[in-house]
């Protein structure tokens, strides 16, 4: 006989329509503004179950505010997300990611520069749940892509108070802020899965987690030579360091099949590719003067100062991910520089 | 029938903290001035520290600095604020 789960502690609300509970909790500013899944305690409870958690179990703590991410919370919110229960250890994970101190998740999500959470998903968990990483990647059309990431996003609304106007100061923010969450498309790509260079051992699931802005998409089809390739990719990279910010740190690249597979056809790996990148994405105080900051050229180390896109090779992030077709590829820089890095985590039980 | 449904903040209880109490004066005490690692802060300091001086008659005012602003403030920069009657600290952009 299995034992009974310990209860749930959140206060409920009882609605005799489904509309109903909707306009409840968006009249509570519990949602992004899209409607809700009523979170009722079956599906929590098939959330916890599907996690093997405890409702008062501790995902995380938020370091700067001290503030606890509870299991039974997290799945309210990822019900509410529109999750399957299937996807709760996802979520989870990129909580846990979230909570290290290396991500600055205070920092990162209150800050007027308005960034998403970039979710890349690794390992056999993303054919599990019939994840998304070719057509229309970044975007909409998978439900386990956008409602993990919806959910995490609700998370810092509801459980972090990240408001827009109150804790959230973004100026602007941009669309992945809704949800921006990815499988990377392992089947059809020649190279190492990201969470595997990262360290993941081969066969786990694991997300990685990168506090970023909005893509920027770019086209190169005019050519089969790799270096020329990358040259579109790192001239993107280069712009952003130019006209947002030009500080070090994790940028992510996205690289669809027409162009990976030109790329490895000419034998590259990933390891190449970074290091083609981390050569090519420098740039000198003076170039500013280009795009109208022209005032701040003289600052600090004066004219010559250099810049890099990257710290080290191993800042990029590598992602296989895309429809068949078309020369496209997507550079997403980060938030600010490192002051907020990519974190790795395996999946539990996966 | 009825739906039931949970509520999806954290409804936890948050330590509250309380206002230390106001002094009557500034003049003759020790204030101390955070900045917090954004661009430039220094140059608001200055200036605040000047009108400390000049217009508000402070004895003596300490400078700390932490290395982030979006980064809890570390223990030994906190410890060491208690040399200070009042703190002045602020974030903004």
């Amino acid at each position: 006989m299995t034992q009974a789960p310990p209860p749930l502690q959140s206060t409920t609300y009882a609605f005799d329509e489904v509309l109903e509970v909707n306009e409840f909790y968006q009249g509570k500013g519990w949602t992004d503004g899209l409607p809700i899944v009523p979170p009722t305690a079956a599906q929590v409870a098939a959330c916890l179950e599907a996690a093997h958690l405890a409702p008062g179990e501790v995902i995380g703590i938020e370091r700067v505010r001290q503030r606890r991410l509870l299991a039974e919370k997290v799945a309210v919110n990822t019900v509410m997300a529109g999750c399957r229960p299937a996807y709760m250890p996802v979520v989870v994970a990129i909580l846990r990611a979230m909570c290290q101190e290396p991500f600055n998740m205070h920092g990162s999500t209150a800050s007027t520069g308005g960034s998403a959470q970039f979710i890349v998903v690794n390992g056999p968990i993303r054919t599990a749940l019939g994840m998304n990483a070719t057509h229309n990647v970044l975007a909409n059309g998978n439900r386990a892509n956008a409602t993990i990431g919806r959910a995490v996003r609700l998370v810092l609304i509801n459980l972090l108070g990240v408001i827009p106007g109150q804790l959230d100061r973004s100026t602007l923010g941009h669309p992945g802020k809704y949800t921006f969450c990815i499988a990377e498309d392992e089947e059809d790509s020649p190279w190492t899965p990201l969470a595997k260079l990262r360290g993941v051992p081969a066969g786990r699931s694991a997300i990685t987690v990168l506090a970023c802005e909005a893509p920027r998409q770019l086209m190169n089809e005019w050519t089969h030579d790799p270096e020329e390739i990358l040259a579109t990719f790192a001239a993107d990279m280069r712009h952003n360091m130019l006209t947002y910010s030009v500080w070090s740190g994790n940028y992510a690249m996205v690289i669809p099949k027409q162009l990976r597979d030109l790329i490895a056809a000419a034998g590259w790996q990933k390891q190449d590719i970074q290091d083609f990148i981390f050569r090519h994405t420098r740039l000198f105080r003076r170039e500013w003067a280009t795009v109208g900051k022209r005032t701040i050229v003289d600052r600090s180390g004066g004219p010559q100062q250099e810049f890099r896109a990257l710290r080290e090779p191993a800042d990029l992030l590598v992602v296989a991910a895309g429809g068949p077709a078309g020369g496209f590829g997507a550079i997403i820089p980060p938030w600010l520089g490192s002051k907020a890095q990519a974190v790795t985590h395996v999946i539990d039980e996966w | 029938m009825a739906i039931c449904v949970l509520d999806p903040t954290s409804e936890e209880a948050v330590a509250t903290s309380h206002r230390a109490a106001r002094l009557s004066s500034l003049a003759g005490r020790t204030v101390g001035l955070l900045d917090n690692g954004k661009l430039r802060v220094h140059e608001l300091l200055n200036h605040l520290e000047t009108l400390l001086r000049t217009e508000h008659g402070v004895a003596e005012v300490l400078r700390f600095k932490k290395p982030d602003a979006s980064r809890p403030m570390p223990p030994e920069v906190l410890a060491a604020m208690h040399a200070c009657d009042a703190v002045i600290s602020g974030v903004g952009d």
